[in-house]
Formats: C-alpha cells, structure tokens, sequence
C-alpha cells in the first residue's frame, strides 16, 4: 500500500511543486493552457456521492428492513441471490443503461438541454450501491438474536418500537460499515460515472445546480489519460487526482474498520 | 366442559388461595406448530394472587402454554381470559396485553444500553424523558438486584453476570407493572445464589399478583408452594397444592415422574 | 410506517431487476450465435475506423476470448500469491500481524480499482516499456483481485476446524502434510468460490484496463502478452462513447448481456459452490 502511494506521490510530485496544495481549491482545470485546478472535479465528485447516498441509503435500509423483517423467510434466499447477482453486475453495464435510458428520460422529463449531469451520475451510482447496502443491512439485522426481539415483544412493544429502539439501534453498526462502504464504491467508481456526468471542468454554477455537464475525479482521469503524454505536467496532475482518490478511500476504509472494531 | 374426565382437579380442596375467585382462566387451549399437536385440551385457572409452577418434562408443552398467554403464538384453539376479558378481544391488541401480563423468557436477554435504560425500556417516551429513579428503584428492589447495582446504575447492562441479567430482566417486567407474572424456567441456568434470590423476589410479588412459573426443578416447586400443575405431552396431569402434590400424588404419572422422572402419558 | 416503508423499498427490490430485464430485451435483436462466435476482425483490415468495424463486422468473438484471457492471466497471477497470503495468515502470523494483514486487504480492497490502473500504467507502461498489452492488463486485474481473492482465502482456511488442525498436529504430520492432507480437502471448495468470485469480479473491472491493456478493434488474437488485445468490457465503453446509429446500438446491448451472462456464469456458480459447502 505504501509503495503504491509513493508511487502515485511519486508521478505526481511535478505537479504538487509546481503549483502546492493550494490547488486543490483552484477552480480552473485548462490542460491547454496549464491550469490545473483540482476544484471543479472534487466538486463533482463530492455531489455524485451525495445524490448517490440520499437515494441509495434509504431505499436499501427500506428494502433490507421489509425484507428481513416483513417479507416471508422463504422470500429471503431469493432476493438476496437477486442482490448479489446484482452487486456483480459489470458497472459499464450500469453505464449503458445510464447513457441510453436514464439520460433521455432526464432530458425529456426535465426539460434539459443535455441529460449528462451530476443528477443522473447521482442517480446511477446510487443504484449500483443499492444491492451492497441493502445487502450488508440485512446482515446487521440477521445477526440480532431472536430472544432480543421477543424479548421486547414480552414487553408489549409494537412493530415500529421494536424496529427504532430495538432493531436499528443495534443493527447501525453493521449499517453504518454499508454506508461507508458504498461510499467508497460510489467514490472509486468510474466507468458508469464518466459515461453519464458530461466531462465539462467547471464549477457548477450556482454551486449546488447539479443539472449541469460536470466532471468527477474518477472521470477525469478515466477521459483524459489517455491524451496525457507521459511526463507532461498534464501527467502529473491527472496522478494527482488519483492520489487524492486513494488518500480518501483509504481514509473511508479505515474509518470503517475502526468504527467497527470500536463498537 | 369436562371433556377431560381422566384429568383430575383438587383445586377445590386444600389451597387457600384457591378460595379467591381466578384472575387467569384457560378453557381448552389447544395448539398445532407445523402439523405437530403440541397443547391438547389444556385448561386450569391461576389465583388472584400466589405462586404456581407448571412442572413437567421437556416437550411437555410448558414454554408453548406460555406463549399462549401472551399471544406470541396466535393459531390457539379455546379461550383464556385475564381478568373476566377474553384475551383475543383485549383492549388495546396484543401489545397492551403483553404489558398486562408480562413474560420473563429463559435465557436473559439484556438491550445493549445501561442497566437504568434496561430498566425503564418498556415506557412511554414521555415516561422516559421523567425521572424515574424512584420506579427504577423500586424495580430493581423488587427483583433483588438493587443492592449489587446500585453504584452503577449507567454501567452498560451485558457487564452483569446471568443471574443479573435474569434479575434485570424481571425489573424490566415489573417496570411495566404488569398485573401477572409469567416465567419460562427463569434460573435454569444460574448460579444458586441468584436463583434463591428470584424465589425470594417471587414469594413476595406473589402476595398481590398471580405468578406461573415454569420449572423443570422439582424441588424447586416445593420451595415455591402454592399450586402445581403437572404437564406432560400436552396434557394437564394434575393440579395440586404444592404439599400434597408432592407427599400424596394422586395420579400413577405423577408418582411415577417424581420417584424417576419419566413420564408415559399416551 | 411499515407501509411508508414498503413503497420506500419498492423502487430498491424492482428497479434493478426491471434494470437487468431491460438489458435482455434490448439485446435480443443482435444476439445470435454468430454474433458471439464471429470475429470482428475477419472483415476488415486490422485498425480499423470505427465505422467499419460497426458496419461490416460484429462478432464478438475477439472481445470474449481478450476479456476472458485478461481474466485467465489475472488469476494464474494473483492465485498463488493470495494462497501464500492465507498461508502465511493461518500458520506464522502473530495475532496482531493477522489484525493488521485483516485491515491492510480491507483498506487495499477500498482502493478505486482507477487507481491501481494508474499505477500501472506507470510503472509497467511508461517505466518497464511493456506498451498497451495484455501483459499489463493481466497484471493490474490480478492486483485489483488480491485483496478479495486473499481474504477469501484466508475465511476458507479460518472455517477448518481447530480440532482437525491439532490432530493432524498431534499425528506427528509435518506442516506440509498438514496442507496438503487435512486442510485441502477441507478447504478448497471455500478457495474456489473465492476465486470464481475474483474471476467475476475481474471481468467486471473496466476503467484499469482502459487505458492499459486494450484498443478498441484490429486484435483478433494477440499474438504475444506483449500484444494489446480487445475486451468485452471496454468494447461496450468504446460502443457507448461513439455509438449515434441503431446497429451499434443494438451490439453494445448485445455485448452488455454477454458480459452479464460471463458474470453471471461465474458468481451463480461460485452461489451452488457455497451451497454445497454448506449442505455437506
């Protein structure tokens, strides 16, 4: 892990002396004219996540609620076998569906002059963390022992205090590794995300209009290595990207083991 | 009603308390798990107030006739009522029906908050953002745990040992101030001293509200006094007061399930 | 709220499996036996322009095998190195240096798999001159399958039981019969579940490969590891980014439903693996 940091400082280095880390705030990304500010991207990066996790958490903690809990024993097996298939559904995949059906939709119902936007990057990444979430919850909640339940059923406790003072409450660790978890996925994931955000470096404008074309880290990357020619201070910055990606997903993992391992 | 003439009833000779009229009636409870017949025709009455164990052999459907009670199996046949009201129609549905009578299980299970939120983790909201230390007090008095966790009130609750934890359990009953009191074998697997303490706790909540206690220990139920009502393979055997059930068994079953602890009921 | 709840949790049970139902249909007007077994290639010259390739050939023959050898290469590489890993894991780690392994693959497995592509492009394209190849691709893929294929490793020896391990012990085995005699038998339906799992996984990854290993047509067969090749993956990327005409369209769904039944193949029968681990 280390040596794959040094390696990401390393080939980034050219841009981190040249400019600082004061570019990370620096709005403006011209490769042409050799502005490289990271802003525009975190940005969208940090919005993706956001629209991700509003839809995906909900849904999924919904959905492994009224899966465990209410729905038949013998339903189980199968939606988890569902869940899973779909957990390994290849995320370019995810990102045809988004390009083909999810874009023309938003485009049509929002009246927009393109579909790609942070909206729809939002709304793909949020249903490729669906099947982890909602996997990993169910988890949490399996792993509640029955005599915890009736143990609160034997003191009169209807369905929805068992399910707040019981059943969440002990379950929110499991739930909580799910949330990071997703977030990580939701942060690293690229193919999906470049296929639908458009790939315009600006700042959303005002900044929380998420109808826009705009960039993510990960599509960043994913659009412009290929044009980079190595060495190139374009180079550098596009590893620079890639660093501040591993730094937070390894900072996201390990808040996750260690909230786990606290608890 | 006697459709059970081989079961024999001597409640009307020798327990005192059987003089008052019956706070729990079951008439003809019968129950079917998964086509397996676990409760035939079970019928006796608990006093308004004392003790009375349900002896009998593991199998015999003691846990079930439990969960009858509190309506956590509802496929029944036959009526229970609990203070003269049929507990299918109960006010309020099966929660406030299980806030009456209140159920202690076998194996303690303790939320993972502090012994005090233990305690007073079946009220209301409302209940909860109030002081009750007094109620938490007395609770835990009643259930003979206050001495030993009296400095350590806000100590998380799984620190307690299982005699504890049972005893917790039993506060966290009384919290609700149930009106009767069932119990699933409640010191099967604890330490002596704690388990003479849950009877000591026992015999006093007894003297004003009616106890069903489930226990596979005979000498036990001889501690304990009161009515025993004998189950074996679903069907009530017979009903006694402690003394003499256990120095003049009626039945050629009893006599035979205290002198070797088998039973052969079919 | 349990109602509240079920309508929150309907879009969550139903959309992705309206989602997967869509792909099926969408594909189905282009798949065809000769769509999977043609070859691209075959009808036009080798660098070819996008729109001959979409017009003249749509096999995906060469795409499949490219994807699966990438797969192949990836996991004869990691393979061997994940079991030492458990190894090393089950017989000479203290206990703090299994906690700090346990976290190390956790945080490697967060890692975007993005970031493994750039640093091999780095290091083995622009450092080791090896160029766009499979070579390269086959080792990112098995570095971004590591951290999974290791922890799965190291669950299946973790489900032996201890009583087994100390009677071999106590048989007077050395540690080699031990791995061979007792914990083999035992363990390899767990290791194989975990590595078809990893082979799942690493015919989903796109984005590593992306820039490392592929180009979008012209390979049939590469003809050294040296040699770029074409994959599924990347060749439903390139199909999507360039794709305006109702034909390629329709291949790029066709291509979207092969690489999801290849997938699919593999995590149902890693799924039956598990199952008749369990059952036995």
């Amino acid at each position: 892990m280390l040596i794959l940091l040094w390696f990401l400082w390393d080939a980034s280095s050219a841009y981190w002396y040249e400019f600082g880390i004061s570019q990370l705030w620096a709005a403006e990304w011209y490769p042409y004219e050799s502005l490289y500010g990271l802003l525009p991207a975190i940005i969208g990066t940090v919005w993706a996540m956001l629209i991700a996790m509003l839809i995906a958490v909900p849904c999924g903690l919904a959905a492994a609620i009224v899966s465990s809990e209410i729905l038949p024993v013998s339903w189980q097996g199968w939606i988890r076998l569902g869940m899973e298939m779909l957990a390994g559904i290849p995320s370019v995949v995810y990102g045809l569906i988004g390009l083909w059906v999810l874009l023309p939709w938003l485009q049509y119902t929002l009246d927009l002059l393109t579909g790609h936007n942070l909206l729809a990057a939002g709304m793909i990444l949020s249903l490729m963390i669906l099947p982890t979430m909602m996997v990993m919850s169910q988890d949490a909640l399996r792993l509640i022992p029955i005599e915890q339940r009736e143990a609160a059923m034997n003191m009169g406790m209807n369905w929805n205090q068992r399910l707040m003072r019981v059943l969440l409450p002990q379950a929110w660790t499991g739930i909580r590794s799910g949330i990071l978890l997703g977030l990580g996925r939701a942060l690293g994931e690229t193919m999906a995300v470049m296929l639908v955000v458009g790939s315009l470096d600006r700042v959303p404008d005002p900044i929380y209009n998420i109808l826009e074309p705009a960039q993510t880290l990960t599509s960043r990357i994913g659009r412009e290595m290929g044009e980079a020619a190595f060495g190139s201070m374009h180079f550098s910055a596009l590893m620079a990207c890639g660093l501040v990606l591993a730094v937070t997903a390894i900072c996201l993992s390990l808040l996750a083991q260690q909230k786990r391992s606290f608890v | 009603m006697n459709i059970n003439t081989n079961t024999h009833i001597k409640e009307e000779k020798g327990v005192e308390s059987c003089a008052l009229p019956s706070y729990v009636r079951l008439e003809n409870i019968s129950l079917t798990l998964s086509e397996k017949s676990i409760l035939k025709d079970v019928s006796f009455s608990l006093p308004a107030t004392g003790i009375s164990s349900l002896i009998g052999p593991s199998g015999a459907g003691k846990s079930s006739l439990l969960r009858c009670l509190t309506n956590l199996y509802d496929n029944w046949q036959g009526t229970i009522s609990v203070a003269g009201i049929n507990t299918r129609s109960w006010h309020g549905g099966d929660d406030a029906l299980r806030r009456h009578v209140g159920l202690i299980a076998q194996k303690p299970a303790v939320f993972p908050a502090s012994i005090y939120d233990n305690v007073i983790f079946g009220l209301s909201r409302k209940e909860r953002k109030q002081n009750q230390s007094s109620r938490v007090e007395r609770c835990l008095t009643q259930a003979a745990l206050w001495d030993e966790v009296q400095d350590r009130l806000h100590d998380p609750a799984n620190t307690l040992s299982v005699g504890q934890q049972q005893r917790l359990c039993l506060a966290r009953a009384l919290a609700l101030e149930p009106k009767v009191l069932l119990l699933d074998e409640p010191t099967a697997s604890l330490d002596p001293r704690s388990k003479q303490l849950i009877e000591a706790s026992l015999h006093d909540l007894a003297k004003d509200m009616p106890i069903l206690c489930v226990t596979h220990d005979l000498e036990q139920a001889q501690r304990l006094q009161g009515q025993v009502i004998f189950m074996c393979d679903g069907k009530v055997i017979e009903i006694a007061a402690a003394n003499d059930f256990f120095e003049h068994p009626e039945r050629l079953e009893t006599r035979e399930f205290l002198r070797w602890s088998v039973c052969d009921c079919d | 709220m349990k109602v509240f709840l079920s309508l929150l949790a309907l879009p969550a049970l139903l959309l992705p499996v309206a989602c997967f139902l869509y792909i099926i249909v969408q594909a189905f007007p282009a798949l065809d036996w000769e769509l999977i077994v043609g070859s691209s290639a075959s009808s036009g010259a080798a660098g070819n322009l996008f729109g001959d390739a979409a017009n003249a050939g749509h096999g995906l023959w060469s795409q499949i095998s490219g994807s699966l050898l990438m797969m192949l290469l990836a996991c004869l590489l990691a393979a061997p190195i994940a079991l030492s890993i458990a190894l090393f894991h089950a017989l000479w780690a203290s206990p703090r240096q299994q906690r700090m392994l346990i976290t190390l693959l956790q945080v490697l497995q967060g890692i975007p798999p993005i970031v493994y592509g750039l640093c091999g492009l780095v290091l083995l394209i622009h450092l080791l001159h090896w160029g766009i190849s499979l070579a390269a691709g086959g080792v990112i893929l098995a570095v971004v399958i590591l951290p999974l294929l290791s922890s799965n490793a190291i669950h299946a020896l973790q489900r032996i039981p201890i009583e087994q391990t100390e009677s071999a012990k106590a048989l007077g085995l050395s540690v080699g019969a031990m791995i061979t005699r007792v914990w083999f038998p035992v363990a390899w339906s767990g290791m194989l579940t975990g590595l078809l799992l990893a082979m799942a996984r690493a015919l989903s990854e796109t984005a590593p490969i992306l820039f490392t290993a592929t180009v979008f047509s012209g390979v049939l067969w590469p003809d050294s590891i040296f040699s770029p090749v074409t994959s599924l993956q990347t060749h439903i990327f390139y199909l999507a980014q360039e794709g305006s005409n109702a034909h390629v369209i329709d291949v790029a769904w066709a291509s979207a439903a092969v690489l999801l039944g290849l997938v699919i193949c593999f995590s149902l029968s890693a799924r039956l693996l598990r199952r008749y681990e369990e059952s036995s």
